[in-house]
Formats: C-alpha cells, sequence, structure tokens
C-alpha cells in the first residue's frame, strides 16, 4: 500500500520534473543556508567555550563586583589576604589562594606591546594556580618560591609573531613597565587566548612594580575537595564572605562562580545574537515552504480528473490525501537532504578559507549529526505541513465535478 | 498597449488567486527583512552623523594604550601630557577627563549600582568642551558643576527616570554615596540615549583625585584643533610629537590619537558590516523568492500554452509573447515589494519601541527615499529576472504545437 503512494509520488515528481526541481531548489538554497550558518555559529561556541574550559570542575572564583571589565576595575572593597585565610578554612575547601590580574607593558627587541600579566602565589597557592589555569612548560621551568624578576610567557608571547621582531627564549631578558626581568619559562600552549597572551610573575614582584597594596587581591581561586558537594561548598563561602565583609545576604558586593557559571553566562549573550541570525536564516526556509504548497496546489489542479477518476472507482477521501501528502513530504525531505549535504560542505568550506585568512584555530564548523539528522526530518516536516492545506483541497474534491474538469 | 497588458496581467493574476497570493507572500517576506534590517542600519548611519556634528568635527581624542577600559592598570595619561598637548601648535584648547568604576549607593547601607564615574573640569570654558564632545548634551535641570563643589554630583539623565538605575528616581538635593562618601545632586544631563551614558556620574575632577586617592592620571585628553587645521593630520603630528616627549618609537606608542571623526568611522564601520551580513542573510529568502516566481512562470505559461499559440496564430510577435510574461512576473515582484515595504515600516516601528524600551533610543529607523524606491525597483527586478526564461520559453513555442497542445 505504501509503495504504491510512494510511487504516485515519485511519478507526480518525475511528470513534472522542472516544477520539482524549482520547487526543491527552494529547500536547499534554505536549509543549506540555515546548516551552514548553525555549523559555523556552533563551531564559534565551542572555541568560546573553549577560552573558559581552563578552570576546571572542582574549581571556583571569587571575585569583588564590580561593573564591566577586567577583573579589579574600579573596585572599592577588594578581596583581602584574610579572605583568601578564610576561605581556605571553609568545610571541603582543600585549599585557596589569591591572584592578581593587572594591564601592564612588555618591552622587548625596542618593540612595546601591552598586555596583562597575572601573580603567581607563594607556597601552596602556586600548585592551585597552576593548574586551575592549566599551566604547563614547554620549555624551561615554571616559577618557584624564592624566584625574584623572573617571569614565564604564555605560549602566544613565546611563539615567533608575537609581535617582538624577534622570538623570546628562555634565558631572554625583557621590560615589563621599564623593569629587567628574565624569562624562565615559556608555557604549553592552553588553547585558552587570555592565558596564552599571559605573563605570569610572582606575586611579590607585581606588587611592586605596580604599587598594590600588600592585602589586596583581584581574584580567589578555591579548590574544594573531590567528592564534596560543590553547590555546598559555593554557598558555604558566600556565607563566610559575608560575614567578613559584613553585607546581608542578597547584598553582596562579591561573587562566588563555578565555572559553569561563567560558561552560562557567556553561552546566553551568544545564544541571544545566534537566535537573532538563525530566525532570519530561517525566514528563507519558510519561503521555500511556500513554494511547496505553490507546487501542490498546481499539482491538485493539474490532476483533477486523476482524482476524479480515483474517487469514482472507490478511493478514499484519506487515501487521496494521504498521496499528495505524501508527494510534498517527498519533495521537502529530497531538498532538505541535498540541502544538509550542501550546507555542511558550505560550513567547512568557509571555516577552512576563515582559518586560513585568519590564522586562528578558533574559526571552525562544528556540525553535529543531530543538526544533519534534524534537517532532514525538519525540512520533511516543513514539506508536509505546507502540503497539508493542498492535499485536504484534493481530498475534498466532489467526484463528479472532478471528473468534468478540463484543463 | 500597455493598458491592454496590465489588465490581462490583472486578470491572469485573479484568475489563480492561491498561486499569485502565495507567490507574492514569498518575495514579500524577504523584501520586508530586507527592508527592516537596512531602515535600523541607515537608522544608525544618520544618528552617527548628528552625533558627529554635534560633537564637532574639530575634536581629537587621547586614550592610554593597554586594556581598552580606562582605570584598569598601570598605564595614564599625565598632567605632564596634557601641559605638553596645550603648548602644540594647531591645538586650540585640550581638556582632561579621569574615568572611574565605582558603586553609587543611594542607601548608605544598601549595595547600589556600578557605574561610570567621570571627572569634570570646573572651567567653564573647559567643561563646555568636555560637555561638547560627549555630543553636545546639556544640563537638564539644576546646574553644571563649578569650581569648589567638591560634594555635589551631576547624574545622567537616567536617575530621574524609576526602574533604570534605582528603582526611585532621584531629584535634586537629593544624596548619593560613592566610596561611603556623600555627594549633593546640583544637576542632571539631558539624555544622550544609550543605558551607559545615562547612567554616568559626574564629579569635579578634584573631588575625583580625593576619592580615588589618584593624581593626575587621566583616562582620556580631549582636544579641540585651531580652525583651519585638518584634525585627522593634527593627530598624527601630535602622535609624533607625545612619542617624542615619552621616548617612545614608532608603533610602540602607549597611547591612542584619533580624531573624532575617525573615532567615529571605526565604530559605525563595525556596526554597518554586521548590518550588512544580517541584509545579506536576509537576501537568501528573496533568492528563494525568485526561485518560486520562476516556478510559478514556467507553470503559467503551461496552463495558457494554447493561449499563447492562439495569440500567434493572429499575428502576436515573439517579443510581444517576451514581454508580456516578463511583465508579469514582474509585476508579482512588484507587489510583494510594495507590501513587504508597508509591513517593514509597521514592523520596523515597532522594533524602535521595544529597542527605546531596553534604553536604547538612540537606535531609530529611518526611511530615505532612495530605499522605498530602491526596494520597489529592486523587487521589481527580482521579479522581472526570475520570469525571464519562463518568457522566453512561452515566445519561442511553435504556434501549430501550441495549438494542438491539450
Amino acid at each position: 500500500m505504501l509503495k504504491d503512494y510512494s510511487r504516485f509520488a515519485i511519478d507526480g515528481i518525475k511528470n513534472r520534473k522542472l516544477r520539482s526541481w524549482l520547487t526543491m531548489i527552494g529547500i536547499i538554497i534554505g536549509i543549506t543556508a540555515v546548516v551552514s550558518l548553525i555549523g559555523i555559529g556552533q563551531g564559534l561556541k565551542v572555541a568560546i567555550s573553549s577560552q573558559f574550559g581552563d578552570i576546571g570542575t572542582d574549581k571556583l572564583t571569587v571575585m569583588a563586583s564590580g561593573g564591566m571589565g577586567p577583573p579589579g576595575t574600579g573596585v572599592v572593597n577588594p578581596l583581602t589576604k584574610d579572605n583568601v585565610k578564610k576561605i581556605g578554612d571553609v568545610n571541603d575547601v582543600k585549599v585557596a589562594a589569591g591572584r592578581l590580574a593587572r594591564s601592564i607593558k612588555i618591552e622587548y627587541n625596542d618593540n612595546v606591546k601591552f598586555g596583562m600579566a597575572a601573580s603567581i602565589a607563594e607556597g601552596n597557592g602556586r600548585k592551585l594556580i597552576e593548574s586551575a589555569l592549566n599551566l604547563e612548560a614547554e620549555k624551561g621551568r615554571l616559577l618557584r618560591d624564592g624566584d625574584t624578576k623572573k617571569i614565564v610567557l604564555g605560549s602566544n608571547l613565546g611563539s615567533e609573531n608575537a609581535g617582538f621582531e624577534k622570538q623570546i627564549y628562555v634565558g631572554s631578558k625583557v621590560l615589563v613597565q621599564d623593569e629587567r626581568f628574565e624569562v624562565v619559562g615559556i608555557l604549553k600552549k592552553t588553547g585558552s587566548f587570555a592565558v596564552d597572551s599571559l605573563v605570569f610573575i610572582q606575586e611579590d614582584d607585581l606588587r611592586k612594580m605596580l604599587g598594590i597594596s600588600d592585602d589586596e587581591y583581584d581574584i580567589i581561586v578555591a579548590q574544594v575537595h573531590p567528592n564534596a558537594d560543590i553547590k555546598a561548598v559555593q554557598e558555604n563561602i558566600e556565607k563566610v564572605m559575608r560575614k567578613e565583609r559584613g553585607v546581608k545576604k542578597g547584598e553582596e558586593d562579591f561573587t562566588v562562580q563555578t565555572p559553569q557559571a561563567i560558561l552560562a553566562q557567556v553561552n546566553s549573550t551568544l545564544f541571544a545574537v545566534q537566535l537573532f541570525v538563525y530566525i532570519i536564516a530561517v525566514i528563507s526556509i519558510v519561503v521555500g515552504g511556500i513554494g511547496i504548497m505553490n507546487t501542490m496546489f498546481t499539482s491538485v489542479l493539474e490532476r483533477t480528473k486523476e482524482i476524479g477518476i480515483m474517487k469514482s472507482i472507490g478511493a478514499k477521501n484519506s487515501t487521496i490525501f494521504t498521496l499528495f501528502f505524501i508527494e510534498s513530504g517527498m519533495i521537502g525531505s529530497v531538498g532538505g537532504i541535498i540541502g544538509a549535504v550542501m550546507g555542511v560542505s558550505i560550513a567547512k568550506g568557509l571555516a577552512f578559507i576563515g582559518s586560513m585568512l585568519l590564522g586562528s584555530e578558533l574559526i571552525r564548523a562544528d556540525i553535529s549529526i543531530w543538526l544533519v539528522i534534524g534537517s532532514v526530518v525538519g525540512s520533511f516536516l516543513l514539506g508536509s505541513i505546507f502540503g497539508i492545506i493542498p492535499a485536504i483541497r484534493a481530498s475534498r474534491l466532489n467526484p463528479v465535478e472532478a471528473l468534468r474538469h478540463t484543463k | 498597449m500597455i493598458e491592454d497588458l496590465i489588465k490581462y496581467i490583472t486578470t491572469n493574476i485573479k484568475h489563480r488567486f492561491t498561486r499569485s497570493f502565495l507567490t507574492i507572500l514569498s518575495i514579500l517576506i524577504g523584501i520586508m527583512a530586507i527592508f527592516v534590517l537596512i531602515s535600523f542600519g541607515e537608522g544608525l548611519r544618520n544618528y552617527m552623523e548628528v552625533m558627529g556634528e554635534e560633537m564637532g568635527t574639530d575634536k581629537l581624542m587621547v586614550m592610554p594604550k593597554g586594556m581598552e577600559l580606562p582605570g584598569s592598570g598601570g598605564v595614564y595619561l599625565t598632567k605632564d601630557d596634557l601641559d605638553f598637548i596645550k603648548k602644540q601648535r594647531g591645538v586650540s584648547e585640550a581638556t582632561a577627563m579621569i574615568l572611574k568604576q565605582s558603586e553609587v549607593r543611594i542607601d548608605k547601607r544598601k549595595l547600589g549600582k556600578w557605574v561610570f564615574i567621570a571627572g569634570m573640569p570646573t572651567d567653564p570654558s573647559e567643561r563646555r568642551f568636555v560637555e561638547e564632545a560627549f555630543a553636545g548634551y546639556g544640563i537638564f535641570k539644576g546646574r553644571a558643576l563649578k569650581k569648589g563643589d567638591k560634594n555635589k554630583a551631576v547624574l545622567g539623565y537616567n536617575y530621574m527616570v524609576a526602574d533604570k538605575v534605582f528603582s526611585k528616581p532621584l531629584n535634586l538635593g537629593d544624596n548619593i554615596f560613592i566610596n561611603g562618601k556623600s555627594f549633593d545632586i546640583v544637576g542632571f544631563y539631558e539624555e544622550i540615549g544609550n543605558p551607559q551614558d545615562d547612567s554616568n556620574v559626574y564629579l569635579t575632577n578634584d573631588a575625583m583625585k580625593e576619592l580615588f586617592d589618584v593624581g593626575d592620571e587621566y583616562g582620556y585628553i580631549y582636544i579641540r584643533a585651531d580652525k583651519g587645521v585638518v584634525p585627522t593630520e593634527l593627530a598624527d603630528k601630535l602622535k609624533e610629537k607625545l612619542r617624542n616627549k615619552k621616548g617612545q618609537k614608532e608603533g610602540q606608542e602607549d597611547f591612542y590619537i584619533m580624531s573624532f571623526e575617525q573615532l567615529m568611522e571605526t565604530f559605525s564601520t563595525v556596526l554597518l558590516v554586521l548590518n550588512s551580513i544580517l541584509v545579506i542573510i536576509a537576501g537568501i529568502s528573496v533568492l528563494v523568492a525568485a526561485v518560486n516566481i520562476m516556478n510559478t512562470m514556467y507553470t503559467a505559461v503551461l496552463e495558457r500554452t494554447k493561449e499563447i499559440g492562439i495569440m500567434k496564430a493572429i499575428g502576436a510577435k515573439n517579443s510581444t509573447i517576451l514581454f508580456m510574461f516578463f511583465f508579469e512576473s514582474g509585476m508579482l515582484g512588484l507587489i510583494g515589494g510594495g507590501i513587504g515595504m508597508l509591513l517593514g515600516y509597521g514592523l520596523a516601528k515597532l522594533g524602535a519601541v521595544i529597542i527605546a524600551f531596553t534604553g536604547y533610543s538612540f537606535l531609530k529607523p529611518y526611511f530615505p527615499w532612495w530605499l522605498i524606491v530602491g526596494c520597489l525597483v529592486f523587487s521589481f527586478m527580482v521579479g522581472a529576472a526570475s520570469g525571464f526564461f519562463p518568457a522566453r520559453a512561452a515566445s519561442r513555442l511553435k504556434p501549430v504545437d501550441a495549438l494542438r497542445y491539450e
């Protein structure tokens, strides 16, 4: 039975080759656009997420709240050494360490660049910060207790095209805020653009250099015991910090965030932008759907006599409906399959060209199997939905009048 | 002739009402989307132009490099830099602004909001100069800051409106607290139209220095060029002079210096590029609509084969038939474009209301005449172009075959 239905649909499509093709081209263009845009958008999202993947899931970050901008900007009530100690004492917190992150001037080979410096704590905190940021030495070593006037550079700064016209090696002397520092290590790439461009410096050195008071921190990182409930620890830290800073619940002048929370924030902004682009792209699919509806109306009109004959030899209304419904669904899904294939290739192609032109690994297409399946199923549904009204019209034709119909 | 043609076309469009309606609907949607997007893009460009005029094209700005947010690091502009710039040839006047982020409270014990606090010069002409640099916005209510106003503040427009910055609107004479210090409100600025600038708090430069314990570390220096001096050229010259004074080499300056014109250009270029990308994506739907029109026209040719045969038999030329179908498909496009534009106009107006509600009242759609004419011409062209192949097929039909067609 189903076989007969399909044959009817295929014959219908074949007999009107030109029209079927044009209808399908509409769907193909729409699906191609949407698949390639979503693919590239997803790829960007994954790339941006990876920028935040450096924190690890067992770690919490505490920041004094400020407006926008990098940590420490205009914070009136900065985090303190005492805060670090108190957070370290919270149940299930393994270790806590304070960090500073400030913008600085770097000079090498008479070339000046501006970037961010991050402090590395002495003692126990060192390991925590290193693991929180995934720091591993590619060349040389990481900072040790007792180092002074020594720095470690993120992989971007130690690369050939860091913008100093001469590569920085382990042992090179670099001017930071006009003070001479020895580079003792260059880090492995972490994949996070921010971390890979950092200058790592002993906490005391950074304080002295920028005149930061002894007590002040920009960020506190806390590592939670492996089996502890991270949410509960977060609440405990919030409680301790409220008491420390003398603020009431709901009026905190600080934030305690899990890495997921930070990521979720970024994702929601990104999502809004993506959504807008997708909505505009989906318009073309809707237009394609209207094309299907049009073609199906024409097809019903042309086959009026045929329908009359079928009905007069006993075809039920539901049979006629199914015949046309399947035909329009088929146009949709064939268009969808071709569109999905083209969309995938265009997304991959564009991402390839983009990454070649900009030399960045950030631009890539991320196409999940669900996107492909979804677009094919979606275009089948689209075809069927826009085919419903023409199919209903066909099924309700009066057999006597239909038989009498001439072109 | 044309009259006959139009009659013929309207009859046909009416005759196949459903099909014509769907075809028109498909082009309408795309034209509507493009119309809305471009009208907002033009609105933005327009705003930029007006703002540029109000700010004056004779101004330049110096910013420290490093983090592009003022006040976040070790790089500042100093009083020394300001004095040096003032002395240069071509500089009519120069003034500096301290900019910090901080929390503003209306109840000393309750949490407030994080906003930008800007230091204003108290010398009236210098102050007016900074105000001009902020797009010429003046005092809306109360008065501006003057010398000795250590505990006084002037606020942005949004503080007067409930639920914009604080839930209750503030008034002249009310107090605000920054870093635990109390300030009397003596004035409010006019609305600038974006939520950041309208939430600024203005103190005197002296009050800023005391409050944030900073010296003469400036976030911005504003410069006005002498009459007859080209600001962009002055920017290059000053860049070189300031670089030499600071002992820096070319390309290694720790500051940016740009004319307002360049600044606005950079900003609007980014936005307009984004806008064009959206227009191109919306254009895809017009492409799909074009395919639909082509389809409709092929069907029309097929259905009217016999008719074409008769017309040819009684003497219609190929070119007449070509033109007939060509024109019909153009009309389909034109009608779709016209309706799409009307709907787009409504949609853009509605969008503007929603956007204004979120605080970005500067983002308004603008409908220049060329956009309206352009949309109509474009939609007619799309229709006509997609009808070309069907029309050619119709014109090349052999009259004998066509007459025989069942």
